[in-house]
């Protein structure tokens, strides 16, 4: 088995990519290329200015911050068929603003950011369905932070008289 | 009422003729579980109370500290597993649980119930279960667990998504490894990890981003912070899940335990009596409603 | 004199001072005699003996968050509209120890035994005694006896007495309770100037009567009494529209009504207090300070205090907004799903003690107002 067929294999499992044209499918798989990481291995680091997003297909990836004071805080994990480092398919974006590594031996999908931008302006109609995705995997990541923002298993503010 | 609520028959140590009146229990053993939150083991100290008392995993008895008076409580276990005892996981917090948190083994409490409806444990034999708790919403569904791997046969796919703030909150993990022999789907989720935690940093109506369920033969049981569960229910509704096969344990202020007392109506119900354990589909018109 | 012909459904004219005897063989059955005494500028339902303690000549002025008494000169014991106190605080009293428990060692419990009062309740009103009949499905149920209101319940002798002379805060008979009585009491009173009308109700009302001096009623006064009650009738001061109440509160949990009244109402709980059918109530300890003995009431409490729907989440209703909605829907709509009756008998108590004014039918007509517009 060749590494493209793998891939090809390996992409045709992620929902969204059996909804797009042979076209649009080949030339995303063009950009793309598995990355097999052992826990520990990071994909980039807070600031980094490399130019991927990634889907990971097995394992699990966490994303952080460095909080002077309480350390590294872990406040996502990406599970298979999530995407992380979105924000590199935005124009504009070119900065990582948190860092990513795998928690656990983890298969991800890198794909060439700067290609995927470049195919969406020549192709619009693919445009729309990455821009479509992305917004999805944007309001999602919205709905947990919130929750999170809630921190809904705190304790109360005030003390409890009752 | 044209929803059917859950129908909850269990011997009681609590529906005599004496309002409020509480039967002594001494405490058996106590195990300190997170920060600020302990399991209590309870034995009547009347044998022929403790002999005729029951109840199903869901409901809640009102312990009495004498000097500050009653909280509700669910059961964190079942009878079967307890050896009889009565356990109840206590996040010590309000005046009530706060005074239970300086009683030691050999003290005494007040015991009233058991009271309000159970996990539908029978009614979803033959489905897939998806158990969706946060926090100390996990204490109330682990009789349930119990109930479910003693009869592991007779279910489906068990889905536990447990979410809770940080790794040292999570309660029971000792547990986690036997549920997962037992063939049940740990989904362990915190809000905030740190180094050492491999697991899932998220929140638990995030499952449902990444698993399929099979609407007809999913149930759901849920049990923690109001706005969790209402996530919950928008992901599993979202899913085609249908209304009557979600159930929900509500938490309101409680005084008496027998729709008596007025503290915890909600709409037409009475939480203490016609819940805490509800369809979902009983609550449609109340549930989301701010401040009702 | 004994009548043989007196029987239930029986009405009888009863001279005036022949009621003071009447209360005292109810006395001597063993009786607690309670009904309306002036006390404070003010109605208040007390112990009484006879004739003396009753309101002579007292009319009563009510209007929103107004009360005021007016002193004439007439020789009747019934004319005043009953002020803030309701009988609930005789079935179900407002303070009430449970048990008391102690601690030698291990803790004890000594159960509160005293035997409940038997009470004779002296002139209660059509809406106060259907305010009786609601606390009954409230309190005695199948699935839940309240053993102290049942205990005072069952041994209860209730004299009615037919309203004659309705306040501006009273709307009965929009909610079909009075302002005649129809059933449910011992004795009934119609009060004319002269003498007492007084329909039987019970076997028991009946042997406490036979052994009093009555005549037959004459037609002329028969007439009279009528003439009175439908006059009652015709002069509520307040309607209230009842169609399909609960339907159109419940789905509009979100009008913009809710957000005016919350703007006046000061979540006082007067409402709830003199409501003669609200019922909800809390369990309190009272410790010694060295916590070795403590007593366990249950007291009164109102949906409008800010701990009554507090959970360790934090407050389910923080809002004056949400407090008296859920006052409203729950009297005037989900009362009906728990109780098959509605939880308002329109004798306007709550719109005379609000401090604000707060009038019920004012706010229910404004929904009304607000789905329709």
């Amino acid at each position: 088995m060749t590494d493209s067929l793998d891939l090809k294999i390996a992409l045709q499992m992620i929902p969204w990519f059996n909804s797009l044209t042979p076209e649009h499918f080949n030339k995303t798989a063009e950009l793309t290329h598995l990355r097999h990481a052992k826990a520990g291995d990071i994909f980039f680091r807070e600031g980094d200015k490399q130019d991927y997003v990634y889907i990971v297909l097995d394992g699990r990836v966490s994303l952080e911050i460095f909080v002077p004071h309480h350390g590294k805080v872990r406040f996502y994990t990406a599970e298979p068929f999530d995407v992380f480092g979105w924000s590199s398919v935005t124009p504009g974006m070119r900065q990582r603003t948190a860092g990513a590594m795998a928690v656990l031996d983890s298969t991800v999908a890198c794909i060439d950011a700067e290609g995927l931008r470049n195919f969406a302006e020549i192709d619009h109609d693919f445009g729309y369905l990455l821009m479509r995705r992305l917004a999805n995997v944007v309001a999602s990541r919205l709905m947990v932070t919130r929750l999170q923002l809630i921190d809904m298993f705190a304790g109360p503010s005030e003390p409890i008289n009752d | 009422m044209t929803t059917t609520l859950i129908d909850t028959a269990a011997h009681s140590a609590g529906h005599n003729d004496k309002l409020l009146l509480p039967h002594w229990a001494e405490i058996v053993k106590i195990i300190p579980e997170a920060e600020g939150v302990s399991t209590f083991h309870f034995r009547f100290t009347d044998p022929t109370v403790q002999n005729r008392y029951r109840f199903e995993p869901g409901q809640f008895n009102m312990l009495y500290v004498p000097g500050y008076g009653e909280a509700a409580i669910s059961m964190s276990s079942d009878l079967e597993t307890a050896g009889g005892l009565l356990v109840h996981t206590i996040r010590h917090i309000g005046n009530v649980t706060r005074a239970t948190s300086r009683l030691k083994v050999g003290d005494v409490v007040g015991i009233r119930g058991p009271f309000g409806t159970s996990w539908p444990l029978e009614a979803i034999e033959g489905m897939d279960v998806v158990i969706a708790c946060g926090g100390i919403g996990l204490p109330p569904l682990r009789g349930a667990i119990y109930r479910i791997i003693r009869n592991r046969a007779r279910y489906g796919k068990i889905t536990l998504l447990y979410g809770a703030r940080m790794p040292k909150d999570l309660m029971f993990p000792a547990e986690y490894e036997a549920w997962q022999k037992a063939d049940i789907d740990m989904q362990v989720t915190v809000d905030r990890g740190d180094d050492t935690w491999t697991g899932r940093v998220g929140v638990v109506p995030m499952w449902f981003y990444h698993f399929r369920v099979d609407p007809h033969k999913t149930a759901v049981l849920t049990c923690g912070p109001e706005i969790m569960m209402r996530f919950v229910i928008y992901e599993a509704l979202a899913r085609r899940i249908p209304s009557d096969q979600i159930y929900v344990s509500l938490e309101r202020n409680m005084k008496c335990g027998q729709g008596a007392c007025g503290h915890c109506q909600q709409g037409p119900y009475f939480i203490c009596k016609d819940g805490p354990v509800f369809p979902f589909k009983a609550l449609e018109n109340i549930f989301n409603v701010e401040e009702y | 004199m004994t009548d043989k012909t007196l029987f239930i459904g029986s009405t009888v004219a009863l001279p005036k001072p022949e009621l003071d005897l009447l209360l005292a063989d109810l006395r001597k059955n063993d009786y607690q005699t309670v009904g309306p005494h002036m006390q404070d500028e003010s109605i208040v339902y007390t112990k009484i003996e006879g004739l003396k303690d009753l309101p002579r000549g007292i009319l009563s002025e009510q209007n929103p968050a107004s009360y005021r008494m007016l002193q004439t000169d007439k020789d009747r014991y019934f004319d005043f509209i009953p002020a803030n106190q309701s009988w609930k605080q005789f079935l179900f009293p407002p303070r009430h120890t449970l048990f008391s428990a102690s601690k030698e060692g291990k803790w004890q419990l000594k159960e509160n035994d005293e035997p409940a009062p038997r009470y004779a309740l002296i002139g209660v009103r059509a809406c106060e005694l259907a305010a009786i009949n609601i606390q009954d499905k409230i309190f005695l149920r199948e699935d839940f006896s309240d053993p102290i209101y049942r205990s005072r319940r069952e041994g209860l002798f209730i004299m009615a007495v037919n309203c004659l002379d309705p306040d501006a805060t009273c709307f009965c008979v929009s909610m079909g309770t009075g302002p005649r009585h129809t059933a449910g009491f011992d004795l009934c009173l119609t009060e004319l100037d002269e003498v007492f009308l007084v329909e039987v109700g019970s076997e028991l009302g009946r042997s406490m009567l036979a052994e009093r001096t009555y005549d037959l009623p004459s037609a002329f006064v028969q007439n009279a009494a009528n003439q009175a009650m439908d006059r009652a009738t015709r002069s509520m001061g307040r309607t209230m529209d009842t169609r399909d109440l609960p339907e159109l509160l419940t789905t509009h949990l979100d009008a913009d009504r809710w957000n005016v009244v919350s703007k006046r109402c000061l979540s006082c709980t007067n409402c709830t207090l003199v409501c003669p059918t609200c019922f909800c109530w809390d369990a309190v300890d009272q410790a010694d300070i060295l916590g070795k003995s403590t007593r366990r009431e249950r007291v009164w409490d109102s949906c409008f205090n800010p701990n009554y729907s507090f959970v360790v989440g934090g407050n389910t209703r923080p809002n004056i907004r949400s407090r008296y909605r859920q006052w409203l829907t729950h009297k005037l709509g989900t009362w009906k799903a728990q109780f098959d009756v509605l939880g308002c008998v329109g004798c306007g108590r709550c719109i005379t003690w609000c401090p604000a004014g707060i009038d019920i039918t004012e706010e229910v007509a404004a929904i009304r107002a607000e789905v329709n517009s």
